[in-house]
């Protein structure tokens, strides 16, 4: 580390200890940049910025390895942490410092727009009981039918042990009344005839280039080359159907309310 | 007895005095088994290499041995004269050694080889060389960089050059460094531009004669594009030709206002050049701010353009501007390959171009004139080209504010990797990309070293819901010959050789060698990580050797002893 770095390094360090003398002062001052306006004047910031790894929507990008900074942040577990990631960068990745001369004011708002994406699990008011929900996703539904919770339920289906930590309850709510609206790949379904002329039906574990490898409904796992495929066929529509005729409102809020208790324990 | 500590005489000198002898210079086949004969007297394990003259560049492709450039010949057709692999034994390749790159990056790099020593490019700027027929180093150079670089799209480097015993690499701080190829000393280090100013340099220079010929990165910076030649003696600056033209310069009215001064034009990968036209061929960026064209009214020349430049002088002959006042970021940023074909009944010199808006060109290259253009992946932007080549847009597709769908995407129908063109099959090979994004438009000021680029995208769907392909393209009648379907989105490039043979490599990890006429798979390994670089072949000892960077890691193949 240079000098010049390593006078950057210290005056983040400053901030981060002012940070903390203002934290222990108030309980609410955190990042003191987190009005409508610093959110807004962050997010513009994050688009010139940011987006070119991370994506217009902070979703990551798998090609540039920039992670998803809308759901949990390995590395940002607090506003401060975040703020010596933007000012000081990841060594040895492509996560680069910002500029010297970018003032702090400038970073904390774009910790703010970072915040604002995320949202405290414990300040989500839920209209409706999560204690129903599980009766009802356990008892008075399919839904275990085809979804594993914590092992208990079937491999049909995305495991939702922890749901509640990367939806919230609107994409959840979304999830169960519009499920075709995104499908991860990975629950697409193909139907292929192999070269040895047998056809086989199942989730799309995985395909790339050469091969594609299957789960049919006996929960088997094929792995079968793409040379010599008599047929290949793929559905990207969803298996599980819509619940916004099946179950009430009442009973939609009560399945997302457990849905997004799904978490892990110590949180 | 050649011997690599032996005392010989000073890279250049020796460059020049191989040069003044070219003419009384050992065929290189002879060259090979004289070579041969010498290692096998020789009580040094490693081989060593004569220098590399002008004349061995111009005739790089009778050398086949030997990878002398980023793109293997001047006029980078990347097809290798090689065919102890071929059709009938692909089939037999196995991996022979792999080199691990200390540094975890994505490996970017085409590797030069000379006389069985290979020169492999790092990230972030390093270089190594290697003995090709076991990939055990020699040295390693280490470039400093300062810590607040400002590069858009990660810490690459693609290759160097070589000159007599003297490799030139770009850095990521906008240097240009040369190297002593035998033992990896610095030559000296020339600061090409500013870094801070959002300068960076990625591609692998390009000799011509006596210069060594370099691009420059930068186009989400706003930056003012060059193309400059240095002295490789000396690393002085002999000629720079900038990409955007100053006030009173043509074309400088093609940019409203001052915008000229911010317009981009970045020139980040290699050219060619035709020996007998003495023209340098050089492919030019997105105009910036990349997706807000309101505040630079006008065609933007030269940006999107391929220029030809005086050998000598760096004058511009001719350009051809692929993209016009472009708002999705569609550099011209691909390799111009060279080659004489039957054109409407006559021989002519043309230049092949499957550009990322999406795209395929025939040009002529002696005069830049439009042949024939048709499309070779998904576009939505323009509904054709005029008989000047010029696109027919489609009205409602620039950026806005609330996003618009558009094909091709940000990273474009194809984008750097290297197309390749194999005379035997009269066929263009480029990888290719279908898919679609929105487009964003913001409002943004420059400011200095920050980045300019007015907006952005965003998929709306999961990759693998998209499509990549290897297409093989007629260039007398720009249709597509036959297309091998791969994972999106891939970003390999392609080689060919004598041997009927098409290697290149898939997003999901696999290098695979396809039939250059069929386009039949005929071999494929899993070497588990992206490929995001472009294959090789070079011989030592009479062994062809295929190599490809995959993930972190050189790969190199032969046939099974």
């Amino acid at each position: 580390m240079n000098l010049h770095s390593r006078l950057i390094a210290s005056a983040a360090g400053c901030a981060f200890l002012s940070f903390l003398a203002q934290a222990a002062l108030a309980e609410d001052a955190g990042n003191l940049y987190n009005t409508i306006v610093d959110i807004r004047m962050g997010e513009r910031y994050f688009e010139r910025q940011c987006s070119r790894c991370h994506g217009f929507d902070a979703k990551g990008n798998d090609e540039t390895g920039a992670p998803d900074l809308t759901g949990r942040l390995t590395r940002g577990g607090s506003d401060a942490a975040i703020f010596n990631i933007i000012r000081e960068g990841i060594p040895g990745t492509a996560m680069l410092p910002v500029a010297a001369d970018v003032p702090d004011p400038q970073v904390w708002q774009t910790v703010a727009y970072l915040d604002s994406l995320r949202y405290d699990p414990e300040s989500v008011s839920l209209a409706g009981d999560a204690e129903a929900g599980r009766e009802l996703f356990w008892n008075g539904s399919d839904c275990a039918d085809c979804h594993m919770v914590r092992g208990r339920g079937s491999r049909s289906g995305p495991d939702l042990s922890r749901i509640g930590e990367n939806r919230s309850p609107d994409d959840l709510l979304a999830d169960l009344v519009n499920p075709n609206e995104s499908v991860a790949p990975r629950w697409w379904r193909l139907r292929v005839t192999g070269a040895d002329g047998v056809a086989r039906e199942g989730y799309r574990m995985n395909e790339d280039s050469f091969s594609l490898r299957i789960m049919d409904d006996a929960e088997n796992l094929w792995s079968i080359p793409k040379e010599g495929l008599q047929a290949y066929e793929r559905m990207e529509n969803s298996t599980m159907p819509s619940y916004a005729e099946i179950l009430s409102e009442g009973e939609l809020d009560n399945l997302v309310a457990y849905l997004f208790s799904l978490r892990r324990e110590e949180i | 007895m050649r011997h690599p500590n032996s005392k010989r005489p000073a890279p250049l000198l020796a460059a020049l005095l191989a040069g003044a002898l070219a003419a009384a210079q050992i065929p290189a086949p002879a060259q090979a088994q004289a070579q041969a004969q010498e290692q096998a007297l020789s009580t040094v394990i490693t081989p060593a290499f004569s220098p590399i003259t002008w004349d061995r560049l111009v005739n790089a492709g009778s050398e086949p041995e030997n990878w002398l450039m980023y793109s293997g010949t001047l006029d980078s057709q990347r097809h290798s004269l090689l065919d102890a692999v071929n059709t009938e034994n692909v089939t037999e390749l196995e991996m022979k050694w792999a080199y691990q790159i200390p540094v975890i990056d994505r490996a970017e790099t085409v590797p030069l080889v000379v006389d069985g020593i290979m020169f492999i490019t790092e990230a972030p700027s390093n270089v190594t060389a290697v003995d090709a027929r076991t990939g055990r180093p020699y040295w390693r150079y280490d470039h400093p960089l300062p810590e607040d670089l400002r590069i858009c799209c990660g810490r690459n480097n693609r290759g160097v050059a070589i000159l007599g015993e003297t490799l030139f690499m770009s850095t990521l701080d906008a240097h240009l460094v040369a190297i002593d190829a035998r033992t990896g000393n610095l030559l000296w280090d020339t600061e090409v531009a500013e870094y801070s100013s959002g300068y960076s340099k990625t591609a692998a220079p390009l000799i011509v004669k006596d210069k060594v010929i370099t691009g420059i990165a930068g186009g989400e910076f706003g930056i003012r594009g060059f193309i400059d030649a240095y002295d490789p003696a000396t690393g002085e600056l002999i000629w720079r030709t900038h990409t955007i033209p100053g006030p009173g310069e043509f074309g400088n009215d093609t940019w409203l206002g001052d915008s000229w001064a911010t317009g981009g034009s970045a020139t980040w990968i290699t050219g060619s050049y035709d020996p007998e036209l003495n023209q340098i061929y050089w492919g030019t960026g997105n105009p910036g701010p990349d997706w807000n064209g309101d505040v630079r009214l006008g065609d933007n020349l030269y940006s999107d353009s391929v220029l030809a430049l005086n050998g000598d002088t760096g004058e511009i002959e001719w350009h051809f501007q692929f993209t016009p006042h472009d708002v999705h970021d569609y550099d011209a940023i691909q390799i111009p390959i060279l080659a004489d074909i039957e054109f409407g009944g006559e021989r002519r010199n043309t230049m092949l171009w499957a550009n990322r808006n999406g795209f395929f060109y025939t040009l002529d290259r002696a005069t830049g004139e439009f042949l024939l253009g048709e499309t070779y992946a998904t576009v939505t932007w323009a509904s054709g080209l005029d008989a000047n080549g010029a696109p027919i847009r489609v009205p409602g597709m620039a950026p806005t504010y609330e996003g618009v769908m558009v094909s091709p995407p940000i990273v474009g129908a194809t984008n750097w990797y290297s197309p390749a063109f194999n005379p035997d099959t009269g066929l263009f090979y480029v990888t290719s990309f279908d898919g679609e994004q929105e487009f964003f438009k913001r409002d943004e000021d420059y400011e200095e070293g920050e980045r300019y680029t007015g907006g952005g995208g965003r998929y709306t769907q999961p990759m693998d819901a998209f499509h990549s392909a290897i297409r093989a393209i007629d260039p007398t009648t720009v249709n597509i010959a036959w297309e091998f379907p791969i994972m999106p989105r891939s970003s390999a490039g392609i080689t060919t050789t004598a041997g009927g043979l098409l290697f290149s490599g898939s997003v999901d990890g696999y290098f695979f060698a396809l039939d250059a006429a069929s386009g039949e798979e005929l071999w494929n390994i899993s070497l588990g990580a992206r490929v995001h670089a472009a294959p090789m072949t070079y011989a030592v000892d009479g062994e062809q050797f295929v190599t490809i960077a995959s993930g972190n890691v050189v790969f190199s193949f032969g046939l099974r002893d």
